[in-house]
């Protein structure tokens, strides 16, 4: 047991802040602000991670990585987060698409995809959920039907980040056959959105516009070689992939900022003596270092090489209950001036607060609902018996 | 950074619950609220044939020379069995207060502690106190003789050694025998034995210099508070054992009631915020000198213990307010041990005042 970081990593940490501070821009407050700069910007500044060797730091040499270790990782991950994840889109990329196509794709896969992921230059998309598939994933209908050497794909997939971005390549989970049980004969298909018959909608969404779409795909001929691992391993890949995003963001250090940031306004605004407000801050700095804590044992068993899997379902439930409370509490210490937006004059914090609320109204949904993760750290992680 | 447990840490556990197993059960926790001891001398000495007792202490004290994250983890385990000794008072609290103070005479204690030979307790605690953080006021004459009363001080009759907190805040150590002493048990709500001393002209020595006692003994309160948390925590994880175990075997309306979404949350939530506890308690132990570290874990768990202990009973239904079933020996404990380290929003400034607040 060892709760602190080598003096190396923090060196590490004090390089990356030095980077960031050199190169945000005071306008950046993260994506899905309605910036037509945003994505411009985190496609140069990943590569300018990549050119210092940061971007895929973690990965293995042959694909562009340092094999640094997952410490080095985390903490990059951290300072990204805690300063409005100026990678953008691409962290999907080394969360878990990446990841499942090192551990899942063949060799000639490797040599295709993860180079661009690699070098910054690459956005992905997700199709995932669809209409009739949202926590039931197992449900999805888009079906990819065998058409001599392609795959030929039909159906309208849902909340797909980035998409509209326009993300270059879609990681989309279809229906390749009828197993006898339902998630028997899923596949995950690697989409070039190129492909004539893929239409992208955006869904504006409480965050603001461009976060969110739906997509359509109508008779869209996908190579066979873009088939990702087996035929029918789909189910497999995407849970991996799921618990690998589910401790790829560090929302424990975006919160960490925003409490930061909260108490220099308070001190700033002379309510530092309110002892509500002493007491509100404190209570969420607590329960933003038990979000840390319970990352960072997720990241201690994956550095044993060990795969956690209740484990992060545990992380994710505080992280992301963490985020939404943030969000709560900051509101009701600003009070009125809470409400204004970016632009308004005198907007406290520019307006982070009413952003960090918004945000985070579905990040107990996304990406499996804290019902989903209960149910995982339910029956996984204690036995309890499912309904029959 | 490393949160797992080390191959010589998870050793010292198992061999803690084997070893508890074997010495102790909850009936013997039953036993022993009503013993007006309180605890069993034969577990106490072969808890130092285990090296327990000892084992914060250096080797040059008969010590093992282990860290106090160590210790925490024995305490997790010696509250998974719901063990009742003098094993706080005695190691965690007296030891180190008198390493710190002590004069190489009385330094000789601390081989008799590590053997199991010596049983020790603090005396703190004066009427009107809602919890330890308050200020000595009993006054001690220049040679060492007290006069006053203090309250919650465990295993006061059992002790070979009273350590006396007076104003100062000064230490005066009473060894058995000493005149002017009187202990009477205090009938409680966790069951544990803990007693009013009565202290009338009683003859002690200094631990230390007068007036010299403020700082080890505030590092002791956060050591004492950590402790008492651990133990908690290992007999948390005890009662969430049980609540899992009831949910999957009692059976209503045809099913397991643990097949049910509302009734399995209630055990997943209590998961949530066993491990998100257990992990607080470790960096605290960790970081004794961090206030941040310490008044985090104890905020969360005056909090988590009650959220905790309250779906047990919740998913256990009415078999859970029996005193038949043990529950409630695990339920009174929690609800207790919260009443000893102070209230949340104490722990709460404290974090305030270590954010820069």
């Amino acid at each position: 047991m060892d709760f602190a970081f080598s003096e190396e990593e923090e060196r590490f940490r004090a390089e990356l802040r030095a980077f960031l501070s050199e190169e945000l821009p005071a306008w950046w407050r993260g994506m899905f602000v309605d910036d037509p700069r945003a994505i411009a910007f985190t496609r140069a500044f990943c590569a300018k991670l990549a050119a210092r060797g940061w971007l895929t730091m973690s990965w293995p040499r042959e694909w562009g990585g340092q094999e640094a270790s997952v410490w080095k990782q985390a903490i990059l991950r951290e300072e990204m987060w805690a300063h409005d994840e100026p990678r953008g889109p691409q962290y999907m990329n080394l969360n878990y698409i990446g990841p499942c196509i090192m551990r899942f794709g063949s060799e000639a896969q490797k040599r295709r995809f993860l180079p661009p992921m690699a070098a910054g230059d690459v956005l992905w998309t997700q199709g995932f959920s669809e209409p009739g598939a949202g926590s039931d994933l197992a449900a999805v209908a888009t079906r990819a039907e065998a058409r001599g050497d392609h795959l030929v794909v039909n159906g309208h997939k849902l909340w797909s980040s980035y998409a509209d971005a326009p993300a270059d390549w879609c990681f989309l989970l279809a229906r390749t056959g009828a197993g006898a049980r339902r998630h028997e004969g899923l596949s995950i298909l690697l989409v070039d959105m190129r492909t004539p018959g893929i239409t992208v909608r955006p869904i504006d969404s409480m965050a603001g516009p461009h976060e969110l779409n739906e997509m359509f795909f109508d008779e869209v001929r996908v190579p066979r070689d873009c088939l990702l691992g087996a035929e029918g391993q789909g189910w497999e890949i995407v849970t991996t992939g799921l618990t690998f995003e589910r401790v790829g963001v560090a929302r424990y250090a975006r919160a960490g900022r925003v409490i930061a940031l909260l108490v220099e306004h308070v001190k700033a605004a002379g309510l530092a003596g309110d002892p509500d407000v002493r007491r509100k801050l404190a209570e969420l700095r607590v329960r933003q270092e038990v979000a840390r804590l319970l990352n960072y044992r997720v990241i201690s068993l994956q550095a044993r090489g060990q795969v956690p899997s209740v484990e992060t379902a545990i992380a994710r439930v505080h992280n992301t209950q963490l985020e939404q409370r943030v969000g709560h509490v900051g509101l009701e210490i600003l009070g009125l001036g809470g409400q204004l937006t970016a632009d308004a004059p005198g907007a406290p914090l520019r307006g982070l607060l009413h952003r960090q609320w918004a945000r985070n109204v579905p990040s107990t949904i996304a990406a499996g609902t804290l019902e989903v993760q209960k149910n995982i750290i339910a029956r996984r992680g204690l036995g309890l018996p499912r309904a029959s | 950074m490393d949160l797992t447990l080390t191959a010589e840490q998870e050793m010292l556990v198992e061999a803690a619950r084997r070893f508890l197993a074997r010495a102790w059960s909850l009936a013997d926790t039953r036993a022993a609220e009503r013993d007006p001891r309180g605890f069993r001398p034969d577990v106490w000495r072969a808890m130092a044939g285990l090296g327990w007792q000892g084992m914060a202490l250096p080797a040059a004290s008969g010590g093992g020379g282990l860290g106090f994250v160590e210790t925490i983890l024995v305490l997790e385990e010696m509250g998974r069995a719901l063990l009742p000794s003098p094993f706080l008072p005695t190691a965690v609290l007296c030891g180190p207060l008198i390493l710190a103070l002590g004069s190489e005479a009385q330094r000789r204690w601390l081989p008799r502690i590590a053997a199991g030979e010596m049983v020790a307790t603090l005396a703190l605690v004066e009427p009107g106190w809602r919890d330890p953080w308050g200020t000595p006021a009993l006054a001690a004459d220049g040679g060492g003789r007290l006069t006053g009363r203090k309250l919650f001080v465990p295993f006061a009759p059992d002790a070979d050694l009273l350590l006396v907190a007076a104003a100062g805040p000064s230490l005066i150590a009473l060894e058995r025998g000493a005149a002017g002493v009187a202990a009477t048990r205090l009938a409680t709500l966790g069951g544990d034995p803990v007693y009013e001393v009565v202290l009338d002209g009683a003859q002690g020595e200094p631990l230390g210099a007068p007036g010299g006692a403020g700082p080890a003994l505030a590092r002791a309160l956060d050591r004492g508070a950590v402790a008492t948390l651990a133990y908690m925590v290992g007999a948390a994880e005890r009662a969430l054992e049980m609540t899992v175990d009831h949910a999957s075997t009692r059976v209503q309306f045809g099913r397991p009631i643990g097949s049910f979404q509302a009734v399995a949350h209630r055990c997943a939530d209590m998961r949530t915020d066993l491990d998100a506890l257990r992990h607080l308690v470790y960096q605290a132990a960790w970081r004794l000198e961090a206030p941040l570290a310490v008044s985090a874990a104890l905020a969360y768990g005056s909090e988590a213990l009650r959220r905790i202990f309250m779906h047990a009973h919740q998913v256990h239904g009415a078999i859970g307010f029996s005193t038949e079933h043990d529950l409630h020996l695990f339920t009174r404990r929690a609800k207790a041990a919260e009443l000893q380290w102070g209230s949340p929003a104490r722990h709460h400034e404290r974090v305030a005042q270590a954010m820069g607040l």
